[in-house]
C-alpha cells in the first residue's frame, strides 16, 4: 500500500521538495552558486531515492529552471547574461538527471536484492515445513497454509496425480475456484499458465515435478511474489512428496524385512524341534547296534530312521522356499567350485557308481547363490543315483554359450517318458518308474524352485545312450 | 583318555552322545545349558567340548565365544542349520568343526577323534605323516612314499597350516589370513587352486581327497586317518 501512495504522489513531492529547498536557498543571499547547485543537486538526489525515476527526472528540471531563475543573474529571469553560466547550468542539468537516475537504479536494485532474500527465507521456511513432515495426510494439512504465506497470495489450490490416472484436488484454502482446464493443461503436458487475476496480483497454474514425471498441479490465485518463487515453492513440492514415498516404501521394506526374519527364526525352530527327537531314535538304534551287534530288526530301523530325517529335511526346504525366507544371496562362482562343492557334498549317493567328471570350460561362470546351486545340483546328482542300476555311469558336464552355462548330469537308467517330464517335477508326484525308489516326490520340485530363484531353468531330457539327463541352465555372467 | 563336555538341552541328545563316546574310550560329562556349561568349564580340565547351538539362554554360538576366549580347546558344534554362512559365522567365532544334525554316530565319533589326536600329540613336532605322506617342517621338505615331493611355498605354508590343527575346518577367511597375511586381493579362487595342486601332489586320488578335504562354501579340513 505504501509503495503505491508514494509513486502516486511521487511528482508533486518531488516538486514540493525542490521548492522548499529553493525557498530556504533564498533566506541565505549569501551563499555563493557553487554551494547553492550542489545543495538543490541534494534535493534531486533525494527524490529520485525516495520516489524513484519519474519523480526524479522532474526534480532535476524543476531545479535547473529554479537555479536559472533565481540564483543566475539576471535574476527572476531565464535569461543568463554570463556565457560561462550557460556551460554551468547545462552541467547542472546533466549532473542532476544522471544522480536522479543512478540513485533511482541503485534503489530499484537494493529492493530487488531485499525481495530476494525474503523469498529465500520463505522458501527455507517452507522446505523446514514440509521436511518435518513425513506422512502425507499431515504434508497435506499444513502445505496450502504454508504455500499461501510463502507465495503471498490469496488462494492455494493443490492437485496430486491418482493411481488410477488423472489428477484431483487434494487441499485447497476455503472458497477457492480454479480452472480446471488450465489444471488439466499443467499436468498433462507440463504447461504452466499465468494471467493477471480479478483478485489483484496474478493467478498461476504451475506442474509439481517430480524427476520428468509430474506429482501434481499447484494453483496460487492473486500471487504477488515472482514466477519464480512460485516454481521454487513447486519443486520443493515435488521433493517434499517424492520424499514422502521414499519413507513410505523404506518402512514397508523393514517391515517385510522383519517378518521375514520372525518367519526364518520360526522355521529354524520348528526344524530344530522335528529334526532334534529323529537325531536322537537314529543315534540310539546305532549305539544299540554297536553294543548288541547288528539284527535286522534295528538295521531296519535305522534305515526307517534316516529316511524319516531326510523327509524333514525336504519338508522343511519346501515350507523355507514357500515362505519366501530362502532368497538368493548371489556370488560370482565358477562352475567347477560348483560342481566340487554339489560332488563333496552329496557324492556319498553316488558311492555304488561310476562318476565321470568332465573339467569344465574356463569361462563357466555364473552369478548365483552357491549354496542353493549346490543343493540343485546334488538332488541332480542325487537323482541319478538313485534311477540308474548300481555300476552304471554317471557323466556330468559342463558347456557353455553366449548367454548360459549348461549343468548336465546324465544316467544309464531306464529314462523318463517324455509325457511325464513336466510331471515329475510336481510335488509329491512319483512317476512309475520310481517303483522301489525310496523318495518323497519333492527332491526336483525343489531343485526347480532353487534353480529358477536363481535366475535359471531346469528340465529332464534324453540322455545319449538312453537313460536321463538333468539340465540346468543359468545366466552367464563376466568373470 | 580324554574329557568331554558335552552340552545339549535335549536329553536324549546327551544320551546319545554320551553312550557313542563312552564306547569310543572317553570319559564324558554333559550339561542342560550354556550356563552350566561355562559352570562345569570353571571347574575341570576338559579336552573337547561339544555343544549344541540351538539351546535357551547362552545359546551354543555364545558359548563358543566365551570359552575360545579364555582356551583353545577343540570345539565341535551340532547343529539343524544348513546354511553356510551359518556355519562360517560358527566357525569365525572359534568353533573348530560342526556335525548336522542329524548325524550318525559313527561320524560323530570320527570328528571328536580327530579333533581330540590334536590334544594327545605335540603338534609343533618337525615330523607329520599321513597315509604315505611325511612332511618335515624343519627342513621343509615333502616325501610321498619314496618321491620327494616340491611345494611351492604357498602350498607348504598352506599345508603346514591344516596340519596345525588336524580334523579342525579352517574358513576361508582363516586361511587367507594364516598364509597370506590378509583377505585383500586374495580369492577363494586363488585357494581354490592352490589347493587343487596341493591335492594333485598329495592325494592318491585328488578328485576323492582323504585328507585335504572341502568343506563346500565354508573352507578346508585336515582330515587325518581314521
Amino acid at each position: 500500500m505504501t509503495a503505491l501512495l508514494r509513486r502516486g504522489l511521487g511528482y508533486p513531492a518531488a516538486a514540493l521538495l525542490v521548492a522548499v529547498t529553493v525557498a530556504v536557498l533564498r533566506l541565505f543571499p549569501a551563499l555563493n552558486e557553487s554551494t547553492v547547485s550542489l545543495l538543490l543537486l541534494l534535493a534531486v538526489f533525494l527524490s529520485a531515492w525516495i520516489w524513484q525515476s519519474g519523480p526524479g527526472v522532474l526534480a532535476a528540471i524543476l531545479a535547473t529552471a529554479a537555479f536559472n531563475f533565481f540564483f543566475l543573474p539576471p535574476l527572476y529571469t531565464f535569461t543568463i547574461q554570463d556565457p560561462r553560466n550557460v556551460a554551468a547550468l547545462f552541467v547542472f542539468l546533466v549532473s542532476g538527471l544522471l544522480i536522479g537516475r543512478l540513485s533511482a537504479l541503485s534503489r530499484e536494485r537494493l529492493r530487488l536484492v531485499e525481495n530476494e532474500r525474503q523469498d529465500l527465507v520463505r522458501l527455507t521456511r517452507l522446505s523446514e515445513a514440509f521436511l518435518a513432515d513425513t506422512n502425507r495426510e499431515s504434508l497435506m494439512g499444513v502445505a496450502v497454509d504454508r504455500l499461501r504465506d510463502a507465495l503471498q497470495c490469496r488462494q492455494v489450490s493443490l492437485w496430486l496425480a491418482r493411481d488410477k490416472g488423472g489428477v484431483a484436488e487434494a487441499v485447497a484454502t476455503p472458497g477457492t475456484s480454479v480452472r480446471q482446464d488450465l489444471v488439466d493443461l499443467a499436468f498433462r503436458q507440463g504447461n504452466s499458465a499465468e494471467f493477471p487475476s480479478e483478485l489483484g496480483g496474478s493467478d498461476i497454474y504451475l506442474p509439481v515435478p517430480v524427476g520428468v514425471q509430474r506429482a501434481g498441479v499447484l494453483v496460487a490465485r492473486g500471487l504477488r511474489s515472482s514466477e519464480r518463487m512460485a516454481e521454487g515453492c513447486a519443486v520443493l513440492l515435488g521433493l517434499a512428496l517424492e520424499r514422502e514415498r521414499f519413507v513410505k516404501l523404506t518402512r514397508a521394506a523393514e517391515e517385510t524385512k522383519t517378518s521375514d526374519q520372525m518367519k526364518s527364526t520360526l522355521l529354524a525352530a520348528l526344524a530344530h524341534d522335528l529334526t532334534t527327537p529323529v537325531a536322537a531314535a537314529r543315534g540310539a538304534v546305532e549305539n544299540w547296534i554297536a553294543e548288541a551287534g547288528p539284527s535286522e530288526k534295528a538295521t531296519l530301523a535305522l534305515e526307517q530312521m534316516k529316511a524319516l530325517s531326510r523327509r524333514i529335511a525336504e519338508l522343511m526346504e519346501v515350507v523355507r522356499l514357500d515362505s519366501g525366507v530362502a532368497r538368493p544371496r548371489r556370488e560370482v562362482v565358477t562352475a567347477s567350485e560348483l560342481l566340487e562343492a554339489a560332488v563333496s557334498r552329496f557324492g556319498q549317493a553316488l558311492e555304488n557308481h561310476s562318476l565321470f567328471i568332465e573339467p569344465p570350460p574356463a569361462d563357466a561362470v555364473a552369478e548365483v547363490d552357491p549354496g542353493q546351486l549346490t543343493e540343485a545340483l546334488g538332488h541332480g546328482l542325487e537323482n541319478a543315483a538313485a534311477y540308474s542300476p548300481a555300476g552304471s555311469a554317471i557323466h556330468v558336464g559342463v558347456a557353455v554359450d553366449e548367454e548360459s552355462v549348461l549343468f548336465r548330469i546324465s544316467d544309464r537308467g531306464r529314462g523318463v517318458p517324455t509325457s511325464d517330464r513336466e510331471r515329475a517335477f510336481e510335488r509329491f508326484v512319483r512317476l512309475p518308474t520310481s517303483d522301489g525308489v525310496p523318495g518323497t516326490g519333492l527332491g526336483l520340485s525343489i531343485a526347480r524352485s532353487l534353480v529358477e530363484m536363481n535366475g535359471g531353468s531346469l528340465r529332464l531330457t534324453d540322455a545319449a545312450g538312453g537313460g536321463t539327463t538333468f539340465e540346468i541352465a543359468l545366466p552367464r555372467a563376466k568373470r | 583318555m580324554s574329557r568331554v563336555l558335552v552340552v545339549d538341552d535335549e536329553a536324549g541328545i546327551r544320551r546319545v552322545v554320551r553312550d557313542a563316546l563312552e564306547r569310543a574310550g572317553h570319559d564324558v560329562e554333559t550339561a542342560g545349558d550354556g550356563e552350566e556349561a561355562l559352570a562345569r568349564f570353571e571347574q575341570g580340565a576338559f579336552d573337547l567340548l561339544i555343544t549344541d547351538w540351538n539351546m535357551p539362554g547362552v545359546d551354543g554360538f555364545e558359548l563358543v565365544r566365551r570359552v575360545r576366549k579364555r582356551s583353545a580347546l577343540p570345539i565341535l558344534v551340532l547343529t539343524v542349520r544348513q546354511e553356510e554362512r551359518d556355519k562360517v559365522r560358527l566357525l569365525d567365532a572359534g568353533a573348530d568343526d560342526y556335525v548336522t544334525k542329524p548325524f550318525g554316530v559313527a561320524e560323530l565319533v570320527a570328528r571328536t577323534g580327530a579333533l581330540l589326536r590334536r590334544q594327545s600329540r605335540t603338534d609343533q613336532a618337525p615330523l607329520a605323516r599321513f597315509g604315505d605322506v611325511e612332511v618335515d617342517r624343519e627342513t621343509r621338505t615333502v616325501r610321498k612314499g619314496e618321491r620327494e615331493v616340491h611345494l611351492t611355498p604357498t602350498e607348504f605354508s598352506l599345508l603346514t597350516t591344516l596340519l596345525s590343527k588336524p580334523g579342525a575346518v579352517w574358513t576361508h577367511k582363516q586361511l587367507l589370513a594364516a598364509v597370506w597375511g590378509t583377505t585383500a586381493g586374495v580369492t577363494n579362487d586363488t585357494l581354490r587352486v592352490h589347493m587343487g595342486s596341493l591335492r594333485r601332489k598329495l592325494e592318491d586320488d585328488p578328485d576323492r581327497p582323504r585328507y585335504i578335504r572341502t568343506e563346500p562354501w565354508v573352507g578346508y579340513r585336515f582330515s587325518p586317518e581314521e
